[in-house]
């Protein structure tokens, strides 16, 4: 049993802890990189009774994405003291004698939402919809503020210069694709010749990138608030417009229409951005990022959809997310302008 | 024979729906299953004109790259990439399709005729807006504008209000 396994762990973490059980353990939807479960833990110690939320994010079998869980360790523990919430971290295991395969553990933030559908749809979430919007951007800003340097996260790999941030980008995304496509993808590989042919301007600095910033990657308050940031497992250090633009791809807009992550306008969203960051945002930069970050999900999704024909997973996820890659060619060639 | 697949595929939709998901107590377990609505939707989209589409597709896409071939061939001379790429073009062009109407056969053959515009594509993007290339412009708007109608047949995932609208149609017994 997966719970006995996480109570014998947490038993040898937590030094002087007594009666250590583990309960109302749950896989938690999502996460399509990591299987995530959450569960609650009591013990005693020091002659008090004491309990915590956990999280844990264990590798799954396959995923969509092969990536460093000790990136996305190292990285949330450095943001958290930098005014960016995110949940505490509390251990990693990168061998599989514990659960089987690598993991990480977590706080467990009680009371919120990711899901797109509910902080989107629900009515429960309308009110809170502006300071929503408002946390998501001023987030965005002080991540982008973030001395990366000071934070220990140099290890990330320093770009050589501004104006490699976005070849470098290309080179990773292309390479997936190399790996991981079954088919010929004409859409995304003449994408590649024209982002090489419209190359961004050169990042105004070099920032922490979280990669994966959207509706849906938030824990929501009822009222709005953003209680943490979450799947940080694909930061860099790059431009910040490939966030700015990442958050505003079509994928994530989520309901049908125009709104930058479900939320606001997308002149509002640039406004608020440059007043909070003191960047600026270049359009044509920003659509050249657009187009990348799509070519980047279809890219996540062959990777996916790899897994499970070689037969390493068999989530429906995996199957169904790489049969949306014709409409992101769409929206590619849209952006592109052909 | 019928239920035809269609029929069947909305049979398991219907059934995932009224029998399986109330039984269903956990968010992941019903996060799966949505899942699975969702693939089944895009599969039994595609299920009734997949043949037709690859018939269509692959006798388009010989034309294009017939098409292509001529707008490339006046290029060999200058460029030592395109002549290979002619040469491609010309077995790709005369391989003998099979008559078979299987998806399979139709699919390999639509994979090696996308193979070829894959690289006819990647060339007439570094080429564009080079001088005496100008021949290449109508080709690439051709190839592009079937990629756009071979794109636009697919579903998208992060509509979310669109889906809902599906399934409500399913649960109320008419065609999505």
């Amino acid at each position: 049993m997966l719970e006995e396994r996480i109570a014998a762990y947490l038993r040898a973490k937590l030094t002087g802890a007594e009666g250590v059980a583990v309960s109302d353990l749950r896989r938690i939807p999502g996460g399509a990189s990591r299987e995530t479960w959450a569960f609650d833990a009591r013990w005693r110690q020091d002659g008090e009774e004491r309990g915590q939320g956990f999280v844990l994010r264990r590798d799954p079998d396959a995923s969509l994405l092969e990536t460093d869980r000790n990136v996305e360790f190292q990285v949330m523990g450095a943001v958290s003291g930098e005014g960016i919430p995110v949940p505490r971290m509390f251990w990693l295991e990168n061998d599989g004698a514990w659960l089987d395969r690598p993991f990480f553990v977590m706080e467990r933030i009680d009371g919120c939402e990711t899901s797109p559908t509910k902080v989107l749809m629900d009515p429960q979430f309308f009110p809170g919809r502006a300071r929503l919007a408002e946390d998501f951007v001023q987030i965005l800003a002080r991540i982008h503020a973030l001395d990366w340097s000071r934070a220990g996260l140099a290890t990330l790999g320093v770009p050589k210069d501004a104006a490699s941030c976005a070849i470098t980008q290309i080179e990773a995304w292309e390479a997936v694709v190399d790996r991981d496509a079954l088919e010929p993808q004409p859409v995304l590989r003449a994408a590649f010749r024209w982002l090489r042919r419209h190359l961004p301007r050169e990042a105004q600095r070099i920032v922490l990138v979280h990669a994966d910033y959207r509706t849906g990657n938030f824990l929501c308050a009822p009222d709005g608030q953003i209680k943490g940031i979450l799947d940080w497992e694909l930061t860099h250090l790059g431009d910040p417009l490939e966030d700015v633009a990442w958050a505003a791809i079509r994928p994530w807009r989520w309901l049908g229409n125009e709104l930058v992550g479900g939320l606001m306008e997308r002149r509002d969203y640039y406004r608020r951005y440059e007043a909070a960051s003191g960047l600026s945002v270049d359009e044509e930069s920003v659509r050249f990022w657009e187009v990348l970050g799509n070519v980047k999900l279809a890219a996540i999704f062959l990777t996916g959809a790899h897994s499970f024909c070689d037969g390493r997973t068999r989530s429906p996820m995996m199957a169904f997310l790489s049969r949306n890659n014709s409409r992101l060619e769409l929206e590619i060639m849209d952006l592109m302008g052909v | 024979m019928r239920p035809n697949a269609l029929e069947a595929l909305r049979g398991v939709q219907a059934a995932l729906m009224e029998s399986i998901v109330p039984e269903l107590s956990t968010m992941y377990a019903q996060d799966v299953s949505q899942v699975l609505q969702m693939l089944i939707e895009s599969l039994a989209g595609e299920w009734d004109s997949a043949a037709d589409d690859l018939v269509r597709d692959n006798r388009r896409l010989v034309e294009l790259l017939s098409q292509a071939r001529g707008a490339l061939q006046p290029l060999a001379a200058s460029n030592g990439d395109i002549g290979p790429l002619v040469q491609q073009l010309d077995e790709t062009l005369a391989a003998k399709a099979d008559d078979s109407l299987r998806l399979s056969s139709l699919t390999a053959r639509n994979n090696a005729l996308r193979g070829a515009l894959e690289q006819v594509l990647v060339r007439i993007e570094d080429a564009t807006g080079r001088p005496g290339t100008e021949a290449l412009t109508p080709v690439r708007k051709a190839l592009y504008d079937h990629l756009r109608q071979v794109s636009v047949r697919g579903w998208s995932f992060w509509d979310m209000a669109s889906f809902r609208e599906k399934m409500a149609a399913l649960r109320a017994g008419g065609a999505a």
